[in-house]
């Protein structure tokens, strides 16, 4: 098992292949199906409300009331913001944006009772980015694509090594080259391949919101779709890594894909339940990027730059574990 | 791959073109229910947004009405031929008929789109976006990926 192997040329023949085959074989036209049909849903939901409040102003000949829309949007988005970064009510938001902006009570007055008098109770920081300083309807969209795409990220990358195993195509292919070559390129053809889509479902939530919806600046627009389209496309690099691993482990698609499944949502599902008998569990999150993907949409652009280095480690240990693996199995 | 193997994205296609023509045929039954029945449904217990719904649905004309029968069973029969032309890799029943579905389901789409009130949901939307996910990306692949696999 060498790194001395690996060849540039053959990696990206490899992945450009890869790219090309993975909708012949079906798992990438699964995947493009249900990725663009689920993330359009999730946009139209989320959407649909926004609309509905403007074609009322335009039937009732009303000026298009942009505070009005924009105060929807916030007090919809607000539940699902606070529930994907674990604020759970509106005297936890106070309390945090308190602490963050240094507010301090009177000696006889508890803090709760102190900021929830305010006229404008404080909310956390990062709330008040997700919400106010950037578009809303991409940061609700965003947060919801993170958070699923994983489980959808299953469907493309399950069968990169374990369908040539199970018919016994791997041999002929390692006439040509090596298995780095092969397990390397196949990661980045898929990796590549959910970026594309990743990259069109953006594009046309965007491009709607634009110029259909029209109350956000342009320039804004797209600078949130990018760090959002950023985000999504990093997130999904070390679950890619992990189905690679699970890939190389097993000798069938079908048990690769459940596996991985498993895996995906069993690590989030225990850690929840776990965390109810025994706060710790909570911690379990970490195995995977569960724990800290939701970072990348930080306000701090420091902070969203050490989670983009944590999720390539991620993706570089689960690659380095299905290298290892691939290379000294027998095929 | 040898020659003439099917690829597992048309096995894909044809099995998705089969659920698809199922859903319609049971829209299409559910359809003909509805539009029996329409005239003896009471509007005044229904909220605002409802009985908009309704009250569009029931001043849709006839001829409305059997251009959206005829489409759906138009669009049904080429998406049950074309999952059976891609199943044995046929040239026409396959690739010609499964684009003349793309084409037609795209057409489709605009006009209800311009046809409908926003009640009934026409207009743009992403919801009409959706809709032109499968046809668009039948078009594509047929023409491109898949081409070369109808050889018979």
């Amino acid at each position: 098992m060498s790194l001395k192997t690996v060849s540039a040329r053959h990696i990206r023949l490899i992945a450009s292949y890869w790219i090309r085959y993975v909708v012949r074989s079906g798992a990438g036209l699964v995947f493009l199906l249900i990725a663009l049909v689920f993330s359009l849903t999730v946009a139209h939901i989320i959407i649909m409300p926004v609309e509905q409040i403007m074609a009322q102003q335009t039937k009732s000949d009303q000026e298009s009331n942009r505070e009005k829309i924009v105060t929807t949007i916030v007090e919809l988005s607000r539940p699902v913001i606070r529930w994907t970064l674990g604020i759970k009510s509106d005297e936890d938001d106070a309390l945090f944006g308190a602490m963050k902006q240094g507010i301090s009570s009177p000696p006889e007055v508890p803090m709760l009772e102190h900021v929830m008098a305010q006229a404008q109770p404080p909310t956390h920081p990062w709330t008040t980015f997700l919400l106010d300083e950037r578009p809303a309807l991409l940061s609700i969209i965003f947060l919801i694509l993170i958070f699923s795409m994983p489980f959808l990220i299953a469907f493309l990358a399950f069968n990169q090594i374990a369908g040539d195993v199970q018919n016994l195509g791997l041999r002929y292919v390692l006439l040509r080259t090596e298995r780095a070559n092969i397990f390397i390129g196949r990661f980045l053809g898929t990796a590549l391949f959910s970026t594309l889509v990743i990259a069109v479902i953006i594009a046309t939530i965007t491009f709607y919101l634009g110029v259909k919806i029209k109350i956000y600046p342009a320039g804004l627009l797209a600078v949130w779709a990018l760090h959002g389209f950023l985000a999504l496309a990093i997130s999904t690099l070390p679950y890619i890594a992990l189905c690679s691993w699970i890939s190389t482990l097993v000798d069938s698609p079908f048990l690769s894909l459940v596996i991985a499944k498993m895996v995906i949502g069993g690590v989030l599902l225990l850690a929840f339940l776990g965390s109810l008998a025994w706060r710790p569990v909570i911690y379990l999150n970490f195995a995977l990027p569960w724990g800290i993907q939701n970072h990348l949409l930080h306000p701090q652009l420091t902070h969203s730059l050490g989670t983009t280095l944590a999720c390539l480690a991620y993706m570089l240990v689960f690659l380095f574990l299905g290298y290892y693996r691939f290379e000294t199995r027998d095929l | 791959m040898t020659e003439g193997k099917r690829p597992g994205g048309l096995t894909a296609l044809a099995v998705l073109n089969f659920v698809f023509a199922s859903w319609s045929l049971i829209g299409m039954a559910g359809m003909v229910v509805f539009f029996t029945l329409i005239g003896k449904i009471p509007t005044e217990n229904m909220d605002e947004k409802a009985r908009m719904q309704m009250e569009a649905l029931q001043d849709m004309g006839l001829s409305t009405l059997i251009l959206i029968f005829t489409l759906t069973v138009v669009s049904c029969i080429l998406l049950f031929l074309s999952g059976i032309g891609y199943l044995k890799q046929k040239k026409f029943l396959g690739r010609t008929l499964g684009s003349v579905y793309g084409i037609l389901a795209i057409i489709s789409s605009i006009v209800s789109g311009l046809m409908f009130d926003p009640e009934l949901g026409g207009g743009f939307n992403i919801g009409t976006i959706i809709g032109l996910i499968y046809p668009v990306l039948t078009l594509i692949l047929l023409n491109t990926t898949f081409k070369e696999d109808f050889t018979n």
